[in-house]
């Protein structure tokens, strides 16, 4: 009952988000709308009980990627690209309408129950010999990291740091004296 | 209603959403979200995979990859529009037609 109230939402998280990306002509819009997405995917993760996967899915992607998507949108938008609103969200009214009030609904339920679910058998003993039914992956995840795939751990880390450089040295801005053809 | 195919199929309509993104759209950040769509959607089925057929997490390391991965092309893409932007003053991908300015 609980896993399935998890799964439909997170189902429908996903997919109306993923439909309205699609659909939607504001630039701004489907960025929210992927944000949604995203949030789904992190619910359908607790549903499959790999809950390291879900936070790690929030912090990543929700915290970072679609934020840095947002400010990529707002330092770009001033052009004359019909697609693009210029403040980007002067058409939601402020207190929201009937859509954002479902997404957030939506998505306050699936955090909720996210959460519930993985701090729900924190009381629970079990019997001697005997898993829980929902064990938490983060240590079994931390030890196959350094032991089995260790080699591609690292060389993720040296994928990090070459992304960080060259997005600084790409995206840095002009400078005066300097040459362009 | 928890089973392999009903992951499977909402994994499905998430590439399917990100290739029609990628296809349709002609502003290159639009572009970059389809990409998004599309890696959670091939990290969507290895968590399932891991959790329905074998009970080892190396799909979970490998959605994992996929997350660290993701975030390091939306860095460096994102990098890259913004470079076009200040050159081209646009963010249309038929400007984009040649490397060098």
């Amino acid at each position: 009952m609980f896993d399935n109230f998890i799964f439909l939402s997170s189902a429908a998280l996903a997919i109306g988000g993923a439909l309205s990306v699609v659909v939607s002509t504001n630039l701004m819009h489907s960025c929210i709308y992927l944000l949604m997405s995203l949030i789904g995917v992190s619910g359908l993760y607790v549903t499959l009980s790999a809950d390291f996967l879900a936070a790690t899915q929030l912090v990543v992607y929700v915290g970072g990627v679609v934020i840095l998507m947002l400010f990529a949108i707002m330092l770009t938008a001033g052009s004359d690209n019909k697609t693009v609103n210029r403040f980007g969200i002067v058409k939601i009214p402020p207190m929201g309408n009937l859509k954002t009030y479902i997404m957030s609904l939506l998505t306050a339920g699936v955090m909720g129950c996210s959460v519930l679910k993985m701090i729900m058998n924190i009381n629970q003993t079990t019997k001697l010999g005997e898993l829980p039914p929902y064990s938490t992956t983060v240590e079994q995840i931390g030890t196959l990291l350094v032991t089995d795939h260790v080699l591609a751990f690292e060389i993720s880390s040296v994928l990090l740091l070459g992304a960080l450089v060259g997005a600084a040295v790409i995206a840095r801005p002009r400078l005066e004296n300097e040459v362009t053809k | 209603m928890i089973s392999l195919p009903s992951f499977l199929a909402i994994s499905f309509i998430l590439f399917v959403s990100g290739l029609v993104v990628m296809i349709a759209k002609k502003n290159i950040i639009a572009i970059l979200l389809g990409v998004e769509l599309i890696l959670n959607s091939a990290a969507l089925n290895f968590a399932a995979y891991t959790r329905f057929v074998n009970q080892n997490l190396d799909g979970h390391i490998m959605s994992l990859f996929i997350i660290i991965i993701a975030a390091a092309e939306a860095a460096v893409g994102l990098a890259i529009v913004i470079r076009f932007f200040q050159i081209r003053e646009s963010i249309h991908i038929d400007d984009a037609t040649q490397l060098l300015q």
